[in-house]
């Protein structure tokens, strides 16, 4: 076969550096492959996830009932904007291993086990429907618990009477809370089940499907209003709630629905900075490629080469690395998106589906690899092919003869004792255009590198403020309330506590002019002067006295409601229960949601209950909580005397405890983020290297003059390893300047996208100087290599060179 | 851009009118050729000598298209090279001069067989399907068909400007052109090199050849002497 010689060259010239080859190759190859992975994935993971989510019918709305009979739904579920109602039993409990630790286990009853119409699930392995003292277990909560069908297990209710069931059944409910996330196993029994351990059998929580607009936040709740005031209410039930399920997901959506977006958006984000970055790296290597054969462009003129012919060549050598990069990148793509589906799957508890590449995803992997390296080469190649061709035989590199600018002119100035430093610093300003190249890929690396460690810094941040609301050693809430001077009594007789204090909580909506409702608010009754309370005020004041109708409430409360403002006069309602308040001051925020505070007085004046507490909080040292042993120990004994006591059959936790959940689930994010500032680390010091080479060969002859007055190799390393120092300090100070904006960027985005909510910025000062450290270890290692091989030139090598 | 006509009424295959060449260097402008008027007719063999410094090479570059006149004009077989851009330059080169350096002219990562047929790729001159036989044959005519599949760096400095002859005849230019051929080669490939100039001569080649040997210069059918930047 003829192969027209031009194309003998480009594919001999490809082999013949196969290390560069394979670089420019493999950065195009990861950054289309990481495009392909991000999008497929985010493709699959909805797909499955949310069609999975609708299939089974997801409840709108959940309404919280005191004890009520199965008829009641379908009194609701008669009413015209109802489409669906479904009676729930739900029980917390515990589950005890064979090895005595106990989990903690949210049992369900469903009416009609037979006919499930809403939050369907699919049964993986044994019975659809659980028998007299058998049990369902939810597929995660099986695998975490180890647990089969035909296993024995023992539940625990109100921590003193045990159960033993079959496991009859493993199915899989994606409507719930995974317990890989919220440590909660999940299970259904049956009512008859229920009543065998001791349990009245009625149900307490109602799902809803709307008959319109499911997708409408306020509708779905005047629906649910509606419901309780029409049916439930008048039936002789007490409603105590009425929420939308999920994490501030819109109803009918998937529960994680927003953070799944704002993953997916970091994600793309990543997609992007992993192609500009190939871009960087393929525009290096064709630089260096082209100043490498500057005289063989020469030659080609010479022998009758038009410059679109030399331009035609380097462009198709490029287009060659484009696709072979892409053969890499399609498959590498998809096994990426397979891996972080399965990642999603598992985590989010759903079903991958097919795996599979679509024409759209393959498309804008080939469009990207295709167009994005050729225009990236674009730039290097038509200047170099520009330089005519007695310049680029008789004169090495290109446009040696730079004007002498400004810069040059400042730089000339520079007098220093030392002749090579000089040298050095003058050669890092020669080239401007690769060195604002390399420049960019270091200081987007830095920023991104210092905005990690902002975020996490003002997560910490975040967690640390949480100190100020929980500033006791152990909590214990107290089921159903209990009488506040036994409460506190019983408290103080546990050696070592000297204060403690009762709160008390309720569930309240906000009323307008026009009696509409607000969605529904936690209200915490609490003494005004507490102790166990340190509120960080962001405006107005704390609460001023006992039984004063005023109430506090932090910023998540004003980022859900935005009318509200210090002075507002507001109407709260509890039950049947109104009262009017001033808002007499904003709180910083929380991280576990919206709260209203009131002085315990008035709490009882809009409540109705009188002296009622549901918490019990202690401290042995007001104002300063003890260390986790401490804790510990106190929350043990809270928790027995209570027991003993016959007031409260609940775990105590500590205020440790409460910590350590967060800090969990943040070090995940916190982690990809750290991958993703290592990675543009690595790349930024390969194109530093890339520039660095470049650069030495470029002066192969000046190198050998520095040799030949007499430089030792010391000093030849010297003026190369201080220009690659110069570039990363460069680096790090256009880094921290481009931290600035780009930092408290990323931490709204990221934090947004897990939390939900704005949080206070705080730039990471530690993050800065560690990056210096980074960019300087950068800065010697990738002009290291180019230094030796400066060094190792001999006088007559580099004048053979000519 | 190949002319076969002689558009300006002249006969001659080479005609340099009052070519001057100043160089502008940050010491100073340079006169390196100062009105320099020259003709060459087909078929002969001239040899350019003179001091280094003089303008030799600047004179040949000015025949070739590298390099452009400050003022004056340079026609070849009826061209006026000196008002061609680069690109027309270059694919004119391709096809009517055959250039040949003192060193580093065979790209590194072709055999010399691919060298040699390069320029032919390059100008589509012949069928594509002729390209290699014709490569050969230029490679048999300077005698190196035994190293026709060898990389270069392979080949001695006198087979590898033997090699770059070879491609100089590649599209079959009526003019060779070559700046100090056998600067680099010790006696025996020198002269092995001149008598290729002299049995292309016999075919009907004109050859222009700058260099410093005069015994070797002596070989030429005519001489050309520059001093200073003039002919003398
Ligand atoms: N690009 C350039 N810029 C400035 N001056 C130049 C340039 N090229 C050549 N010169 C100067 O022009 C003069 C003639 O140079 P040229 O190379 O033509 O001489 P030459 O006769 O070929 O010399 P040699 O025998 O050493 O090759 C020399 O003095 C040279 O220094
Ligand atoms: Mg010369």
């Amino acid at each position: 076969m003829m192969l027209p010689t031009r194309w003998v060259k480009i594919i001999k010239d490809i082999w013949s550096n196969p290390s560069r080859s394979l670089l420019v190759i493999a950065s195009i190859a990861v950054g289309i492959a990481a495009v392909g992975m991000i999008n497929n994935a985010g493709r699959i993971i909805q797909r499955d996830l949310y069609s999975q989510y609708a299939a089974g019918n997801p409840a709108r709305l959940n309404i919280y009932i005191s004890g009520f009979p199965k008829e009641l739904a379908k009194s609701v579920a008669g009413m015209r904007e109802v489409a669906d109602a479904q009676a729930v039993r739900t029980l917390s409990a515990s589950l005890i291993h064979s090895d005595e630790k106990k989990s903690d286990i949210n049992m369900n009853v469903l009416a009609d086990y037979q006919d499930v119409r809403i939050n369907r699930y699919n049964v993986d392995e044994g019975a659809a429907v659980p028998g007299i003292r058998e049990i369902l277990i939810e597929r995660i909560s099986a695998r975490k618990l180890g647990l089969k069908v035909g296993d024995q297990v023992i539940v625990e209710i109100d921590n003193q009477r045990q159960y033993k069931l079959t496991v009859s059944g493993i199915i899989h409910n994606v409507y719930i809370l995974p317990m890989t996330i919220f440590n909660e196993a999940f299970g259904y029994i049956s009512m008859e089940t229920l009543e065998w351990m001791g349990e009245m059998p009625y149900y307490n929580r109602l799902d809803i499907v709307t008959a319109a607009n499911p997708g409408d936040k306020d509708h779905v709740l005047n629906v649910g209003a509606l419901a309780r005031d029409r049916v439930i209410e008048p039936a002789g039930y007490q409603v105590s709630g009425i929420a939308i399920p999920g994490i501030g997901s819109s109803p009918g959506d998937h529960w994680a629905h927003d953070q799944i977006v704002g993953f997916v958006l970091i994600l793309q984000i990543m997609g992007v900075l992993a192609v500009f970055l190939s871009c960087g790296i393929v525009i290096n290597t064709v630089s260096a490629l082209i100043v490498q054969q500057i005289k063989q462009i020469g030659i080609l003129r010479s022998v009758g080469a038009v410059r679109s012919q030399v331009a035609g060549m380097y462009m198709a050598n490029v287009l060659i690395f484009s696709v072979l990069g892409l053969i890499i990148a399609l498959p590498l793509g998809l096994a990426g998106a397979t891996w972080l589906s399965y990642f999603a799957a598992n985590f989010l508890n759903f079903d991958v589906t097919i795996i599979d590449l679509p024409p759209s995803v393959a498309f804008l992997q080939i469009a990207i690899g295709l167009i994005m390296p050729t225009c990236a080469a674009a730039f290097p190649i038509l200047s170099g092919t520009r330089i005519p061709v007695y310049n680029a035989i008789y004169q090495y590199g290109l446009g040696t003869r730079n004007k002498v600018g400004w810069f040059e002119k400042l730089l000339s100035k520079i007098r220093s004792i030392n002749p090579p430093l000089t040298l050095s610093l003058r050669n890092t300003f020669r080239k401007k255009s690769r060195l604002i190249f390399t420049l960019v890929t270091l200081t987007l690396a830095g920023a991104m590198f210092i905005a990690s460690f902002s975020t996490r810094d003002s997560l910490n941040a975040q967690i640390k403020q949480i100190e100020h609301y929980t500033v006791f050693d152990a909590s214990l809430s107290i089921p159903g309330g209990a009488n506040r001077s036994t409460v506190l009594r019983e408290a103080m007789r546990i050696p070592g506590v000297t204060l403690a204090e009762g709160w008390s909580e309720a569930v309240g909506v906000f009323v307008d002019a026009s009696n509409n409702e607000s969605e529904e608010f936690v209200i915490v009754g609490l003494p005004y002067n507490s102790r166990t309370i340190d509120p960080v005020m962001q405006q107005g004041t704390w609460l001023q006295g006992a039984g004063l109708p005023q109430i506090v409430v932090n910023a998540d409360l004003v980022q859900a409601k935005p009318d509200i403002k210090i002075g507002s006069k507001v109407t709260l309602k509890v039950g049947d229960h109104k009262r009017l308040f001033e808002v007499v001051g904003i709180t910083s925020k929380h991280l576990y949601g919206s709260r209203i505070y009131m002085d315990s007085d008035s709490f009882t004046r809009l409540t109705g209950r009188q002296n009622q507490v549901d918490v019990v909080r202690v401290i042995a040292q007001p104002g300063k909580p003890g260390t986790p042993a401490v804790q510990e120990a106190i929350a043990q004994q809270l928790q027995e005397r209570f027991k003993n006591a016959g007031l409260s059959t609940a775990i105590a936790s500590t205020q440790h405890n409460f910590f350590k959940n967060f800090t969990d689930i943040f070090n995940i994010i916190l982690m990809i983020l750290m991958i993703m500032a290592g990675i543009l680390a690595v790349v930024g010091g390969l194109g530093l290297t890339g520039t660095m080479s470049i650069n030495i060969l470029e002066r192969t002859r000046e190198i050998g003059v520095l040799r030949a007055v007499g430089a030792a190799n010391a000093a030849v390393l010297q003026v190369v390893v201080v220009e690659g120092l110069v570039v990363s300090l460069l680096s790090w100070i256009f880094g921290a300047l481009a931290s600035v904006p780009v930092a408290p960027a990323l931490a709204a985005v990221v934090i947004y996208a897990i939390l939900e909510t704005r949080l206070n910025f705080r730039y990471s000062v530690e993050g800065l100087f560690l990056w210096l450290a980074i960019v300087l270890v950068i800065g010697v290692f990738s002009s290291l290599t180019p230094a030796y091989r400066a060094a190792r030139l001999r006088v007559r090598e580099v004048l053979d060179y000519e | 851009m190949k002319s076969n006509g002689n558009n300006h009424g002249n006969h001659q295959l080479i005609e340099l009118k009052d070519v001057t060449k100043v160089y502008h260097t940050p010491a100073g402008d340079f006169t390196a050729l100062n009105g320099v008027t020259l003709s060459i007719g087909s078929g002969e063999f001239v040899s350019i000598v003179g001091k280094s410094g003089s303008g030799k090479t600047t004179l040949i570059n000015l025949v070739t298209g590298i390099d452009d006149p400050t003022s004056g004009e340079v026609y070849v077989g009826g061209t006026p090279v000196h008002t061609l851009k680069e690109g027309e330059k270059a694919s004119w080169r391709g096809s009517n001069m055959g250039v040949v350096f003192q060193f580093f002219q065979l790209l590194p990562t072709l055999t010399v067989l691919e060298n040699v047929m390069l320029p032919m790729d390059l100008s589509s001159r012949f069928p594509i399907s002729e390209h290699a036989e014709r490569a050969m044959a230029l490679l048999e005519l300077v005698d190196l068909a035994d190293h026709a599949h060898q990389l270069p760096s392979m080949l001695s400095g006198g087979l590898q400007q033997r090699a770059a002859i070879a491609r100089a005849l590649a599209n079959d230019p009526p003019i060779i052109a070559t700046d100090e051929p056998t600067g680099n080669l010790d006696t025996k490939s020198a002269e092995s090199v001149i008598k290729l100039f002299e049995n292309l001569v016999d075919q009907g080649k004109t050859i222009l050849m700058v260099t410093h040997d005069s015994d070797l210069a002596k070989r030429a059918s005519r001489l050309i002497e520059i001093a200073d930047g003039k002919i003398v």
